[in-house]
């Protein structure tokens, strides 16, 4: 008896272990291409380091206070958060909107749907081309169109008011198609009973949005808005190649400062306690977010 | 039976000397900017009849995997001059070094002092590349501390490229049609406020948007055109000071003159050379490396540049000529060439280059052989007389300075920030030197 104990408990403790093989392969990959770096950054950030001759000299912080006192650095922090407040409201209402205007049958839905989602296919490379010759100043589309109505010449990629904001414009063109797909997966799991119902009780389209789909879909919106607040916090591409952070340091994201302190100027470490930053500050407003929607859940 | 031995000893013979073809074939690669143009001499061999600075270097390129009798084939990798170096500082991280990459002089300091390239002057001499031929200005920009780490492949220097069709008809011509070119900071004010009312267009195209280079290049031509000019303190630290008089008299004039109007605004660098092309200025300021391509341009009938065109040294508007130059040289870097074939290759091609130093000279780059600056082949070239004062003339950042990439980027973003920003001048002159003397400090 004793000894058929003895053999099932061992073979609970054989099953558990083989059932770690299943995950081993993702554990592997997840602690080589993510954890691994991330504890190699955090050790790169208190390093003098030096990107082309791979020479280094521990600092401690002296790089994370050398950033405290770099205004581009603290411009470009300002600038990532102006993007990110700029462009994520504007994917969560528009790529809303969108999919409830588009959630129908038919083939014309389909098309639009295809055409709104057609520019997230592009590179980033095309979609700066595209739109540089639209705001090209004298012979653009945009510096047309203005010549025609008789209104002077504007160059928003030149002003500094106006750049950070084109290239969040030019942002929510290219990528809307993500978050529209997302909301109309969702409206789709909606039952149609709810509104049918809803339809009997003579509910207007506003009441039947406000108080039926939006809270049948808020995990979605919480979904949408906390994808992207990460995607965007990690804008570059846009502001490389229309401004390259220009002008007078107006557009210029953390990733950029990374990207030119590490490649451009070869300090890897300033590089890295840069990227430390951008990631505290992403995990700062990632809790922020979930706490706020967890909160109105609890109402 | 013995047909078929002798049919299959045929065969056999045929692989193994196919076999030994294969091997014998040697791939070295070649990292370069001067842009693509694959679509218009991606086959061509005819060096003569290209134009241009892609052009020429695509069909040297072709030429010499056409002709070179070692089976050598030169694989070209291109990338575009912005990123350029920042993409060949992650590719020898990476070591993934190409065989051959071109580089710029002012850049080959940062490089030679980590010892990623070693001296070159033993190989030199082993192909038959002669270092005492190299001009001044050449053995200057690739020599340190005796040695030769490069093979410099041309001179390249800041001009006034002018639209003469515009200037007669602003009455801005010599009689013999040359233009009326100022002398001092008064009559160009004088010549452009004359231009910009007679055509109603400004006098100046230059690149003002996403610009890396060009604000620093006329920056550093009107501070070395004043006596007594330094931009970097002596020392072992060397600081940079832009608020010295000269630098300060240079950047006030740079204001001015944009400030006034007399530049196109909102150009990055292909629509500043575009507005030129179009008549829509008088004058563009861009390098030698826009010679050729404008040279086609006024060959052309009915285009606003036909017949119309000269180029120059950029203007003595102070005390003395000066003109911002730098050299395009090309490097084998350490671990480029992966075993002695790939490294005799490389050798090869960089002979071939170095004996078709005329051929690049087309494109509006000095030549960099003493023997092609006096040779009858350059001096026909189109203009050259006007021009080659620049190799007395011609100054950039003292080797000695390192970082010289990222400092001039860092000043570039600088003047134009007080240019199209409106950043006072104390402020930018202070930001420019605390983003340079920053990089400095971070040398190693």
């Amino acid at each position: 008896m004793k000894a058929v104990a003895d053999h099932g408990h061992g073979r609970v403790h054989g099953a558990r272990w083989s059932n770690a093989l299943f995950i081993a392969p993702f554990l592997a990959v997840y602690l080589a291409l993510l954890v691994a770096p991330l504890v190699r950054g955090m050790w790169t950030s208190l390093q003098d380091l030096d990107m082309l001759s791979q020479t280094s000299e521990f600092v401690g912080l002296k790089n994370f206070a050398d950033l405290w006192g770099d205004e581009i650095f603290m411009g470009s922090v300002r600038n990532t958060f102006c993007f990110v407040l700029m462009s994520t409201p504007v994917f969560v209402v528009l790529g809303l909107a969108l999919a409830l205007a588009l959630n129908r049958p038919g083939r014309t839905g389909a098309v639009l749907r295809a055409i709104f989602f057609g520019s997230s296919v592009l590179s980033v490379t095309i979609v700066t081309l595209v739109w540089k010759l639209v705001l090209m100043p004298h012979h653009g589309l945009l510096a047309n169109l203005a010549n025609a109505a008789g209104l002077p010449g504007f160059s928003p990629l030149t002003s500094e008011a106006w750049a950070l904001p084109t290239i969040a414009a030019v942002t929510v063109w290219w990528i809307i198609g993500l978050p529209m797909m997302l909301f109309l997966a969702a409206l789709q799991q909606v039952p149609g009973e709810v509104y049918e119902a809803a339809a009997l009780d003579n509910s207007s389209r506003w009441r039947t949005l406000v108080h039926i789909t939006l809270p049948a879909i808020r995990r979605t919106v919480v979904l949408v808005a906390v994808i992207e607040v990460i995607l965007q916090f990690q804008v570059f591409g846009q502001a490389q190649l229309l401004t390259q952070g220009g002008p007078n340091n107006s557009s210029r994201p953390v990733v950029q400062f990374i990207y030119e302190s590490g490649f451009t100027h070869w300090t890897l470490g300033n590089a890295a306690a840069a990227s430390q930053v951008l990631l505290g500050i992403m995990l700062v407003a990632m809790a922020l977010q979930m706490w706020v929607s967890g909160r109105k859940e609890a109402f | 039976m013995k047909m078929t031995s002798h049919l299959a000893a045929i065969g056999l013979l045929a692989c193994a000397a196919g076999s030994a073809l294969a091997q014998a074939r040697t791939e070295i690669t070649l990292a370069r900017f001067f842009g693509s143009c694959e679509a218009d001499y991606g086959k061509s061999i005819d060096v003569k009849a290209a134009r241009g600075e892609c052009g020429i270097i695509t069909t040297l390129v072709n030429k010499f995997n056409a002709t070179n009798k070692d089976n050598i084939v030169v694989k070209p990798q291109i990338v575009e001059w912005g990123p350029y170096y920042d993409q060949l500082t992650a590719r020898i991280v990476a070591r993934d070094v190409p065989t051959i990459a071109v580089m710029h002089e002012s850049s080959l300091g940062d490089f030679v002092h980590r010892k990623l390239i070693e001296p070159m002057d033993d190989s030199f001499k082993s192909v038959g590349i002669d270092t005492a031929q190299f001009s001044d200005q050449a053995r200057a920009g690739t020599s340190f501390s005796g040695k030769t780490y490069a093979l410099p492949f041309d001179t390249h220097a800041w001009l006034w490229h002018f639209n003469l069709n515009l200037m007669k008809k602003a009455g801005l011509t010599k009689p013999d049609g040359s233009p009326v070119i100022p002398g001092s900071p008064e009559e160009l004010f004088a010549q452009a406020r004359q231009f910009k009312q007679a055509t109603g267009k400004p006098y100046f195209a230059w690149q003002t948007v996403n610009s890396s280079a060009s604000y620093m290049r006329t920056f550093l031509t009107l501070l070395y055109q004043q006596n007594g000019a330094k931009l970097f303190t002596d020392g072992a630290k060397p600081r940079i000071d832009m608020k010295s008089p000269q630098a300060t008299k240079a950047l006030k004039l740079m204001n001015q003159i944009y400030s006034e109007g007399l530049v196109m605004t909102g150009l990055d660098y292909g629509p500043s050379n575009q507005a030129f092309v179009n008549g829509e200025v008088g004058v563009v300021v861009v390098g030698t490396w826009k010679i050729d391509d404008f040279v086609a341009q006024a060959e052309k009938a009915d285009t606003p540049l036909a017949k119309g065109y000269a180029v120059y040294p950029f203007p003595q508007l102070f005390d003395q000529k000066a003109v911002c130059a730098d050299g395009h040289s090309w490097v084998m870097l350490k671990g480029g060439a992966k075993d002695e074939a790939s490294r005799k290759a490389a050798l090869a091609f960089l002979k071939f280059i170095w004996d078709n130093d005329v051929e690049w000279a087309r494109t509006g780059h000095l030549p960099i052989s003493k023997l092609t600056l006096s040779s009858p082949g350059f001096k026909a070239l189109p203009m050259r007389s006007n021009i080659a004062e620049i190799s007395a003339s011609g100054r950039g950042i003292p080797l000695s300075i390192p970082r010289q990439r990222a400092i001039q980027i860092a000043v570039d973003q600088e003047i134009g920030n007080m240019l199209t920003s409106k950043k006072s001048l104390k402020d930018m002159q202070n930001a420019a030197e605390t983003r340079v003397n920053k990089l400095l400090d971070s040398v190693r």
